[in-house]
């Protein structure tokens, strides 16, 4: 009995010489900044010295129309780009499973292919693509779909609908994947019982596919939303800090200004962070809670 | 019943619909491919035919862009991080997953806690971290921030317990030892997990901005990502350069994608088992 109890004591210590050293970069890395922010936030940064200002960081927030305009295009980007997304990497999978037999594999490969590329390649890639006088507005020009070129960068409206472009191109791939996977999991006797109750292909879409996968479209929406949220990429290069006179600015790009780039005020950027913690948490939360409730039907 | 296939409108939408969706996918690949044959202003223009200008291309990202060293930056940097990410994050989920105790289930669920903070809210401590121990703009502040990721304890841990638990008990009473046991018996037959890791790990790390954008200070230590977005901010940009350094970053992904697209998908799939 005592030899077993000390070879119990041997695995735990063994479990944990397994995960120390992860431990150690979780501690180093993670909650030590965790845990000095809650001293930043407190501060006012002047110069090299700092002051104790309590919660006037969050006050002086409540005044920064730059900053609540930041967040107000995260909000954009999200409501407009996720939904669009999701709709097509779900169309598209389910397009590849059941309208084509030849080719399948080639045209997954095909449209999976831009997630190979990394944020700074697509925004570097759709900078150049997108200038008044580049390919894009050329072909357009060409095919008489515009008689002037479009602003793509330059114009504060269609800037923004480039951020959602570049986005929509690198990520709907990799979400088809998801749905790929999971169409894979529906039984094709469902679609075969619709189809004998003479339910179009359009109707199995929605009251067939959509619902069953609601799981990974949740999914899906988790981790796009908090991308979208961290969003920074694509408006510091593709259109340039946030450009055109801060349309495409984010919250991410604006704090990272504020530390890093128009003055040191870590303090205040790290009060901002604060507020994109707890929206992302939020978010996280709901569609949390969503999944779950489907997974307890 | 007819043998042949039917070309209903349908189908033909169908068709087009993909086939479209794969042209748009796939074209600023060849785009950027021929535009390392232009010169800068004919990429611009998007012209879609190659063009003479491949060799000065090179050259001037060669010479005037430091492409080489930016490579090997980016390389190093990469391949170091898959090392001791692999050996860290392996080892902690194998210890959390096969040596069950209350108290490391308290400490993976801080960890899963710590999967919601977005980068930018741990940058600025960071930063003033690595200032303080004076390790700015070196690779080091680059690479020991993403050694430990929880997403792939959390990969690799869903993996492990797929590992029947009797065949350790079966070594054990062989008289292995527990760390000869992962060494030798455990690592081994978990390598199509090993290899999804280390391409997460791999992406992550040579595709990543933010933070090298705030650490690296000088020229010599930038990474290909930096390199890039710094010639963006050029007065006149070197499309025709800017394109062969394009493809250099995007290259080895591509082959490691193509040579490895089972494992690859794995690694981006692994958090929805």
């Amino acid at each position: 009995m005592e030899k077993r109890g000390i070879y119990q004591r041997y695995l735990n210590r063994f479990g944990w010489f397994c995960v120390a050293p992860a431990m150690a970069f979780f501690t180093l890395f993670m909650l030590y900044p965790i845990l000095s922010s809650l001293y930043y936030v407190t501060r006012r940064w002047k110069g090299m010295s700092n002051t104790f200002i309590g919660l006037g960081n969050f006050v002086r927030m409540a005044h920064d129309t730059i900053f609540q305009d930041a967040l107000a295009h995260n909000f954009f980007f999200l409501v407009i780009q996720v939904p669009l997304m999701i709709f097509l990497a779900l169309m598209l999978a389910t397009l590849l499973n059941q309208g084509i037999k030849r080719f399948r594999g080639a045209v997954r490969l095909a449209i999976f292919l831009p997630a190979v590329t990394s944020l700074v390649v697509v925004s570097v890639l759709f900078r150049v693509l997108l200038q008044t006088n580049g390919l894009l507005n050329n072909i357009m020009i060409q095919a008489h779909l515009i008689t002037t070129p479009i602003g793509w960068l330059t114009d504060a409206f269609w800037a923004k609908i480039t951020i959602i472009l570049a986005m929509t191109w690198r990520w709907t791939g990799y979400n088809m994947v998801f749905f790929l996977v999971g169409l894979q999991s529906i039984d094709t006797e469902i679609y075969e019982a619709a189809e004998v109750d003479g339910a179009s292909k359009v109707r199995q879409f929605f009251t067939i596919t959509i619902p069953l996968l609601v799981p990974v479209i949740l999914f899906s929406a988790v981790t796009s939303t908090s991308g979208t949220m961290q969003l920074f990429d694509e408006p510091n290069i593709l259109t340039w800090q946030g450009g055109p006179a801060n349309a495409t600015m984010t919250a991410a790009l604006y704090i990272y200004r504020q530390a890093f780039f128009v003055n040191a005020d870590f303090g205040y950027a790290t009060a901002m962070s604060y507020v994109v913690v707890l929206i992302s948490g939020i978010f996280a939360f709901v569609q949390m809670r969503l999944l779950g409730e489907r997974r307890a039907k | 019943m007819s043998v042949t296939r039917r070309w209903s409108a349908g189908r033909i939408l169908v068709i087009l619909i993909l086939a479209l969706a794969a042209v748009i996918s796939v074209f600023p690949f060849y785009w950027m491919i021929v535009g390392t044959t232009l010169n800068p202003n004919d990429v611009l223009r998007g012209i879609l035919v190659p063009g003479r200008d491949f060799v000065s291309n090179w050259l001037q990202a060669v010479k005037n862009y430091n492409l080489p060293l930016f490579f090997f930056n980016s390389l190093k940097i990469a391949v170091l991080t898959v090392v001791f990410g692999l050996v860290v994050n392996g080892l902690a989920a194998f210890g959390f997953e096969k040596y069950p105790s209350k108290a490391r289930d308290k400490v993976f669920g801080v960890l899963l806690l710590t999967l919601i903070i977005p980068q930018i809210a741990l940058v600025i401590p960071m930063f003033r971290m690595f200032a303080f121990f004076d390790l700015l703009n070196t690779h080091a502040a680059i690479i020991l921030p993403s050694i430990m990721s929880v997403f792939i304890i959390f990969f690799m841990r869903q993996n492990f317990k797929m590992f029947p638990t009797e065949i350790m008990e079966a070594a054990r009473v062989d008289g292995a030892g527990e760390f000869s046991i992962f060494v030798r018996i455990v690592t081994p037959s978990m390598q199509a997990t090993y290899a999804s890791a280390a391409i997460y790990l791999f992406l992550g790390q040579w595709n990543s901005y933010l933070w090298p954008l705030i650490t690296i200070l000088t020229d010599t230590k930038k990474t290909l990502p930096i390199a890039m977005a710094s010639m963006m901010n050029a007065y006149t940009i070197e499309y025709g350069a800017l394109m062969v350094i394009v493809c250099i970053s995007v290259l080895p992904v591509l082959v490691l994608f193509l040579s490895m697209q089972k494992q690859f998908v794995a690694g981006l799939l692994g958090s929805v088992k």
